[in-house]
């Protein structure tokens, strides 16, 4: 009896670590600061303001969905992480600030409320939420938006992008002719004279982000670099081993914020390290592919395509347990 | 077995078997042609037409069509009607002819009326079966209607062609957004019912304890 008072029973887990949930989205919101500070140098104020408005909508229409299924305030409060946040930061940051002011706002509540609480809240999506209402955006107001808009700062090898394409359009021959971007890898690198998306034109900015995300400990940083590095190399290999393809395909369009911050996410990749490896590697293949067959952007519609094979590629590719051995074929 | 007579007939056709938000049939001309309101209703009242003449006619010939050949005689029967609209529709009404396009021909092989025809008129005398086509038809037209103004008020920012205002989301035009309705509608649909049911239980179960009370009442001071 006496024994019960010294030994202590609880059940698993022991180890308890300081990574939760909503120290994990926290700190993947700092690592888009340097893109959205980026962002507001090179776009003006009209960024802040739509990102903002993203971030406010997202979080506003998860506390309206909890609010609705019958939730008390204070338990609304207690239970949130910032990973409404961290969704509405990436749909602001992924769409260009010629945008109507509108459109982030259905893009975070559609993300939010139809992606993520409808399938039971974070974790549970199947989807990453942030892909989905990029794509809502990019397919519902594409009538209003005709082109993306050059940035504020002027290019530093001093030659100008055609206003209306963008750096990739070109590359990826969308009028028919397949045009090499006009400027230097360096400002494709640094996205001065690149007109494109809030977020994703400064490259630099993103590599900060995650560079601190993977410091911390949250990103693995060899998946993204996997995805960035395959994507290169089948684009110069479908244009006939021209390597001059293999640094504009890479720094243009959204692949770099895609690849560092919405394929990794946790909840839409699969769980041991081959699998991973796997996943990476295919969505290189895929992006590359689709980019070259459709001469359009489909970094986002190449990582929504993947995260749904995610629990195919679970159940095939597993963690083997400890002390696991195939059972022997039984002889007849 | 539930007794057939004309009201029931109708609550099954319009509501508690909707062949479009609870049987979940008919999906393809649901999908594609709910883009517009107008849409929604020639479509509709299409297969109405043709469920009703349909139903009579197999109503009629269930005697003497034999068991073994029923689905091919159905199927003519179907097709006659569906021939008897689109030349109608063609002569009369150019635009949605063209709007409905392949999926007026397509009525033929629907499995709303073929499943009318098969569980329903070839069992029912005339009158029951020409009253089956006209709700389930008139359920198949709501349905199509309320849905095709939904998409058309979203995507375009008007309904039945008259503008609101100048606002569009394109994705509820696209066929993305056609499921997206699509499952929206049956939700609200499958939630509102089962809301009324609720209320009726609640209802149905006051009275029968209301009814024991006076029972236990009445036995009480019988045994007195």
């Amino acid at each position: 009896m006496a024994n019960s008072d010294i030994l202590l029973f609880s059940s698993s887990p022991h180890v308890k670590s300081p990574k939760t949930t909503k120290w994990i989205m926290l700190n993947v919101c700092i690592a888009l600061l340097p893109s959205l500070i980026f962002g507001i140098i090179y776009f003006g104020l009209k960024a802040l303001l739509l990102v903002a408005v993203s971030v406010l909508s997202a979080v506003v229409s998860e506390f309206i969905y909890l609010f609705i299924t019958g939730k008390k305030f204070d338990e609304i409060v207690k239970q949130f992480d910032y990973s409404s946040c961290v969704t509405g930061l990436l749909i602001g940051l992924t769409i260009g600030t010629n945008y109507p002011i509108y459109a982030p706002i259905f893009g975070s509540a559609f993300a939010i409320i139809v992606v993520k609480m409808l399938f039971g809240g974070t974790g549970k999506n199947i989807v990453n939420p942030a892909i989905v209402g990029r794509i809502f955006i990019f397919i519902s107001f594409q009538t209003v938006i005709t082109a993306y808009l050059s940035p504020n700062i002027a290019s530093i090898s001093g030659k100008t992008l055609d206003t209306s394409a963008t750096a990739l359009a070109g590359l990826l021959g969308q009028d028919g002719v397949q045009i090499f971007p006009n400027l230097s890898n360096w400002d494709l690198f640094l996205g001065t004279g690149l007109s494109g998306c809030i977020g994703e034109t400064c490259k630099l900015a993103i590599l900060i982000g995650a560079v601190y995300l993977a410091c911390v400990g949250i990103l693995n940083i060899l998946y993204p670099i996997i995805y960035v590095i395959v994507c290169g190399l089948f684009t110069v290999l479908l244009n006939g081993f021209d390597f001059a393809f293999f640094l504009p395909s890479i720094l243009s369009g959204g692949l770099m914020i895609g690849a560092f911050f919405m394929a990794t996410d946790y909840v839409t990749t699969p769980n041991t390290k081959i699998a991973n490896y796997i996943y990476f590697f295919i969505l290189g293949l895929l992006t590359a592919g689709l980019r070259q067959a459709t001469h359009m952007e489909v970094v986002s519609f190449a990582i929504l395509l993947m995260n749904l094979t995610v629990p195919i590629i679970d159940k095939f590719i597993y963690h083997r347990p400890f002390g696991y051995y195939k059972p022997k074929k039984e002889a007849k | 077995m539930k007794k057939t007579n004309i009201k029931t007939i109708a609550v099954d056709g319009l509501i508690t078997s909707n062949p479009t938000f609870k049987l979940v049939l008919g999906t393809c001309p649901t999908l594609a042609l709910t883009t517009l309101a107008i849409n929604g209703i020639g479509m509709g009242l299409a297969v109405t037409f043709v469920l009703i003449c349909s139903n009579l006619l197999v109503s009629l010939l269930r005697k003497v069509i034999p068991n073994q050949v029923r689905i091919p005689a159905f199927v003519l029967i179907i097709a006659t009607f569906v021939t008897v609209v689109r030349l109608v529709l063609d002569k009369f009404m150019p635009s949605l002819y063209s709007a409905l396009g392949l999926y007026l021909p397509l009525i033929v092989v629907n499995c709303i009326i073929l499943a009318r025809a098969e569980s329903f008129a070839s069992k029912n005398c005339v009158l029951y079966s020409m009253a089956d086509g006209l709700f389930t038809g008139l359920g198949f037209t709501f349905a199509l209607t309320v849905m095709g103004a939904f998409r058309e008020l979203l995507s375009s920012g008007a309904i039945f062609g008259v503008k609101l205002w100048d606002f569009e989301i394109a994705f509820f035009s696209s066929s993305a957004g056609a499921f997206f309705t699509f499952a929206i509608f049956i939700a609200l649909f499958s939630y509102i019912e089962s809301v009324v049911k609720k209320q009726k239980k609640i209802k149905d179960y006051a009275e029968l304890v209301k009814l024991k009370e006076q029972s236990a009442f009445v036995g009480t001071t019988e045994a007195k």
